[in-house]
């Protein structure tokens, strides 16, 4: 077990800059999510830190010891590819001991850790087949396997979970949960899918061309977004941003915008009062957007738009309503399967002003973190 | 019917001169020499002589062991040199690969007959015409760029991520090499050995002009040139059975390494 810190660290590929003073801690036993669309250096970090590609500068301490020119075979972490790189030619009890074998391990305590093994993860009686021969979900788990024998202090995961399918990833996934709860070691994971970083890690460090645009826990990264890029990225579906500015009428602070004024909460009220004709960009989750025939208490907060339903997407458990303002302004809201919208039908919806997310449209930073 | 009829016809192009061959070893001299009548389907009277004369000439002995031990080491030399070159070659980005690799393999642009006056002319020059060696070296000489060709495909066929993970797991270059690249490059090397026997065996030009004037070091092809012209045509047949049979079998030897696929369920 032990803590990862990276300390501005610069990596080019050519003139391409894959990762910018990039800076990082992950505590002892953290299971730590690096979160980001594709080509957004995630993968490159983990790659460094597992020392297969060089650091251009900037330091890696693990344990509080520098590992910038530790050779990666010294490294006591262990990485699962995102393709498991499995060995061909070897027998999954062959692949599992693969790197056990190298450590010349005496041969029982080999037995000993490969039985352990197999039985945390479920792999007993495939131990003689090879890799062809197993299913993706498996295969998986045989890579996992091979790196937890060997007792890393720092597990790297590269989308461990991306190639499985969606009823397998949900089982692989609370599969890891189990493991890092009952292990304690230290994990980094990489993903692009928002839904398994929320679900399974401590924090989220969230990738923007190669620098952190937000490292925070799951929850304070959905409720309070520092950037609109972090706002746009977390969440499903996507948040509704309109741009506006602030204004006073009778007295209250709002943001005027396309789709209505909008109220805060009286607390981020009095803040704004301060600063009327400041521009802003709102952002809005459909998930924090109330329909009127559900009986609601209001509050004060809640803001009140008249829309007529355009589009109603049914998702199963809830459905996916796309609005359109007299003014043509669109909002997309979610709601329950027990609210019946009917599509083309006039209504009036509620906006709940304490959760509506407030960014500068220039530096395009929260303006209330 | 078209379909069927191609295959006919492809059976017929494969296994007729196979069959031709077959035949006229075992055929008695009535059958060849019929003085005007068409040549029999199947010899009149099948008959094994020309083996029989062939097996009791001991320089055919001489010469059969001397294309063996010619072509078992043309192989093994062959990749000793072209088994580590085919690993950089294939697994290093280096600068100007691929440039490296086009130079190796225009070696053998030249047509045979224009290359082998300055090469043995070199042998000759150094002491090595009219040796084992000379021959083996030669004979390596015209493997290597397909050797280095064909193996440096196939280690350069092995995902990345293998390499990146045995590195990972604590194997160092030559642990990866021996444990991973190479027993998943056999198939490729395996069919650059198959190809080196092949070349080794049939080669005619390089041992002709290496070899002329010392018969204890003949090839088979070398020894096939010598009785070009005697009649009957059996014992030429006999002999090119002969030249054919260790080729089939080797390739079969082999083939168990060529298992294709071999990398099936690694990655993804």
């Amino acid at each position: 077990m032990a803590d990862v810190v990276i300390r501005s660290l610069f990596k080019k590929y050519g003139n391409h800059r894959v990762i910018e003073n990039l800076n990082l801690e992950i505590h002892d036993g953290e299971f730590v999510t690096l979160l980001g669309p594709s080509g957004c250096g995630k993968t490159t970090l983990l790659r460094m830190i597992a020392g297969l590609e060089p650091i251009d500068n900037g330091e890696l301490f693990i344990n509080g010891k520098l590992y910038n020119h530790i050779p990666p075979q010294k490294r006591s972490l262990a990485m699962v590819f995102q393709s498991y790189a499995l060995f061909p030619h070897m027998t999954v009890r062959k692949n599992i001991c693969f790197g056990m074998k190298i450590k010349k391990l005496s041969k029982s305590e080999m037995d000993r850790k490969f039985e352990w093994v197999i039985n945390l993860l479920r792999l007993k009686e495939l131990e003689n087949r090879l890799p062809r021969e197993i299913s993706g979900g498996q295969r998986q788990r045989v890579a996992l396997a091979r790196s937890l024998v060997l007792d890393p202090e720092v597990l790297l995961l590269d989308e461990p979970l991306s190639n499985l399918d969606a009823a397998l990833r949900e089982t692989a996934s609370e599969e890891l949960k189990r493991i890092h709860r009952q292990l304690g070691k230290t994990i980094i994971y990489v993903t692009h899918n928002q839904v398994e970083a929320m679900t399974m890690s401590e924090r989220i460090a969230l990738f923007r061309f190669g620098r952190i645009e937000q490292y925070d826990k799951p929850r304070v990264l959905y409720d309070s977004p520092a950037t609109v890029f972090s706002a746009e990225f977390i969440g499903s579906p996507k948040m509704n941003f309109y741009e506006g500015e602030i204004e006073i009428r009778n007295n209250v602070a709002g943001i005027k915008t396309d789709l209505a004024f909008l109220k805060l909460d009286k607390e981020r009220e009095k803040t704004i009062f301060s600063m009327p004709g400041r521009k802003i960009l709102a952002g809005i989750r459909p998930q924090t957007v109330y329909y009127t025939g559900h009986l609601l208490r209001r509050r004060y907060t809640d803001t009140e738009v008249e829309i007529l339903a355009e589009l109603v997407e049914n998702m199963g458990d809830r459905s996916l309503v796309v609005g359109r303002t007299e003014a043509g302004t669109l909002i997309r809201f979610i709601i329950t399967r027990e609210e019946k919208i009917d599509q083309d039908k006039r209504m009036k919806i509620f906006i709940d002003g304490r959760r509506i997310h407030v960014f500068d449209p220039i530096t395009q930073l929260n303006i209330f973190r | 019917m078209l379909w069927f009829t191609g295959i006919i016809c492809a059976l017929v192009i494969v296994i007729g001169p196979v069959y031709l061959l077959l035949k006229y070893s075992v055929s008695d001299i009535n059958s060849i020499n019929t003085g005007g009548n068409p040549v029999p389907m199947w010899p009149y009277n099948p008959t094994l002589q020309a083996y029989v004369y062939l097996f009791s000439d001991s320089h055919f002995y001489q010469v059969l062991l001397n294309s063996v031990v010619i072509s078992l080491f043309t192989i093994a030399l062959g990749m000793i040199l072209g088994i580590p070159a085919s690993y950089v070659l294939g697994r290093y980005k280096l600068p100007g690969r691929k440039v490296l690799l086009l130079m190796i393999i225009s070696v053998r642009l030249f047509p045979d007959i224009a290359s082998v006056i300055p090469v043995v002319e070199f042998f000759i020059k150094i002491g090595m015409h009219q040796t084992y060696l000379g021959v083996i070296l030669a004979h390596t000489l015209l493997a290597l760029p397909y050797i280095i060709f064909i193996g440096a495909g196939a280690f350069e066929s092995i995902p990345d991520d293998l390499e990146g993970q045995a590195i990972i797991l604590g194997a160092n270059r030559f642990q990866t090499f021996f444990k991973l690249l190479f027993p998943l490059a056999m198939p490729g090397l395996a069919a650059a050995a198959i190809y080196t026997f092949l070349l080794s065996w049939d080669e005619f030009i390089f041992s002709y002009f290496l070899m002329l004037g010392k018969q204890e070091i003949y090839t088979l092809t070398l020894y096939l040139n010598g009785i070009k012209y005697a009649e009957p045509q059996n014992l030429l047949a006999a002999i090119s059975v002969c030249l054919s049979i260790p080729v089939i079998a080797f390739s079969f030897m082999v083939q168990k390494y060529m298992v294709a696929g071999i990398s099936a369920g690694s990655v993804k």
